[in-house]
């Protein structure tokens, strides 16, 4: 059992110990909003500049004479307009590092298949559309993306086993099964997990006996507590 | 052509709305959330409502709108409008339909010509998607996907022309006069022909099945 023990030095005026998983609750809390922002802000300003110059395009067409720099206006135009389209790229990069927006919207089953495709990576997600609160969803979240993207290429290994994530609820607990995965790394991977789990008051334990019968393949399960 | 607008952000709508204007299209109205979209177009006709994903009354209201406007309006066209080109939301926009339909990113509709281009494919009865996005999907599954659908039998394209309209299993068999369960075998063999492995979540290669087949038709047309 990975992170059963308690952290030295963490709290130590709090007997609870929950001081420090309500300030790890705050963080994702703050992430969430950020991510927020930066949509409801800046890259809505963004794509609303993009619309005003398709605008200007079209304006300025009719009031150049023919042989002005009519056309070269123009494909300055759609250069901005390009340029734009890549400053969106990039803050969209930015935004999904600090909580990806379709965690937030859509919830961690079609958020963790978008990192498999990303990866393209043979995983396969059972999850239902239940919802954990933004604390477990983005812990949880980020334990699978850095343990995914840990993984040796799979394209590169023939015949590779697919991964399988499980993401459901028991009680007050966001349950986050791995299993699939190389017996041999499975402590490393779960490290990984627990990195994410353990601030929030979370475990993590690795199996690797299926049935009562040893297996090369191993089961990470990681318990976050959520809302 | 006739167009109604509901998107929550005032900036991109007012936007929106003079781009629209200046390609020459009448707007029969511009509206924050979807509850006001289904009330004007209720009185209102238009050939193409473009939605917001992301608005009231809804975090993704635009789906919600857009499913009532299908029922009410099945021949009006649907442009949704995203920050984002995420596959998730393309299932989600392939289950209100697939044809008369399009998904594009916001900030890639800001040309006279492209803003048209992509209502007149949507009013033709195409469906039109954000290219970054096709692209990403359609090249996934390795190998020439053209040879891959030219490999079905033809009782396999028949499903899968079906799948194309936004059928469900049950629906395609009914169409077939055929079980449900000798549908899901013909499908399990166009996931295999097409190099959709079984590795994909099955709603996902639903919809990669069916827009490696809508290319198909469209290079082969």
């Amino acid at each position: 059992m990975l992170g059963s023990a308690p952290r030295s030095g963490d709290c130590p005026g709090d007997p609870q110990g929950a001081a420090g998983p309500r300030r790890e609750r705050e963080q994702w809390y703050r992430r969430r909003h950020l991510q927020r922002e930066l949509h409801d802000g800046a890259a809505l300003r963004i794509s609303a500049l993009t619309l005003r110059l398709g605008l200007l395009r079209h304006r300025a067409l009719p009031e150049l004479p023919a042989d002005a720099d009519g056309p070269a206006v123009q494909d300055s135009i759609g250069e901005l307009q390009d340029e734009l389209h890549a400053v969106l790229e990039e803050l969209r990069d930015v935004a999904a590092k600090i909580y990806p927006p379709l965690l937030d919207e859509a919830g961690l089953g079609p958020a963790l298949r978008g990192v498999a495709d990303q990866l393209q990576l043979p995983v396969a997600v059972v999850a239902s559309g239940e919802r954990f609160g933004p604390a477990a969803e983005g812990a949880a979240y980020f334990a699978v993306a850095d343990l995914l993207a840990s993984l040796p290429g799979a394209r590169a290994v023939p015949g590779a086993q697919a991964v399988e994530l499980g993401v459901r609820r028991e009680g007050d607990q966001l349950v986050l099964s791995v299993s699939g995965i190389d017996a041999c790394r499975a402590e490393l991977h779960a490290e990984l997990i627990d990195d994410r789990a353990r601030p929030l008051g979370g475990t993590v334990d690795v199996a690797n006996v299926v049935g009562g019968v040893r297996s090369d393949a191993s089961t990470i399960t990681a318990r976050f507590p959520c809302e | 052509m006739r167009v109604a607008l509901a998107e929550d952000g005032a900036l991109f709508r007012e936007g929106l709305l003079m781009l629209l204007k200046a390609a020459g299209h009448e707007v029969v109205g511009a509206v924050p959330d979807g509850d006001q979209l289904v009330a004007l177009l209720s009185i209102r006709p238009a050939d193409i409502a473009i939605l917001d994903i992301r608005m009231p009354p809804e975090p993704d209201g635009g789906l919600v709108t857009a499913q009532r406007l299908r029922a009410a309006h099945p021949d009006m066209g649907l442009l949704f409008l995203s920050h984002y080109a995420e596959s998730h939301y393309l299932m989600r926009i392939l289950e209100i339909g697939t044809d008369r339909i399009g998904y594009r990113l916001k900030e890639k509709v800001g040309s006279v010509d492209v803003l048209t281009d992509t209502l007149t494919r949507i009013d033709n009865g195409e469906i039109v998607i954000e290219p970054v996005l096709a692209k990403r999907l359609v090249d996934r599954p390795r190998g020439d996907n053209k040879d891959a659908v030219a490999a079905l039998s033809d009782r396999e394209l028949d499903v899968l022309r079906l799948m194309a309209e936004g059928r469900s299993n049950n629906g395609i068999a009914g169409q077939l006069y055929v079980t449900p369960k000798a549908i899901e075998k013909h499908i399990a063999n166009i996931f295999a022909k097409l190099g959709l492995h079984t590795d994909t979540a099955a709603h996902h290669r639903r919809v990669l099945a069916v827009l490696t087949y809508l290319r198909s038709q469209r290079t082969g047309a």
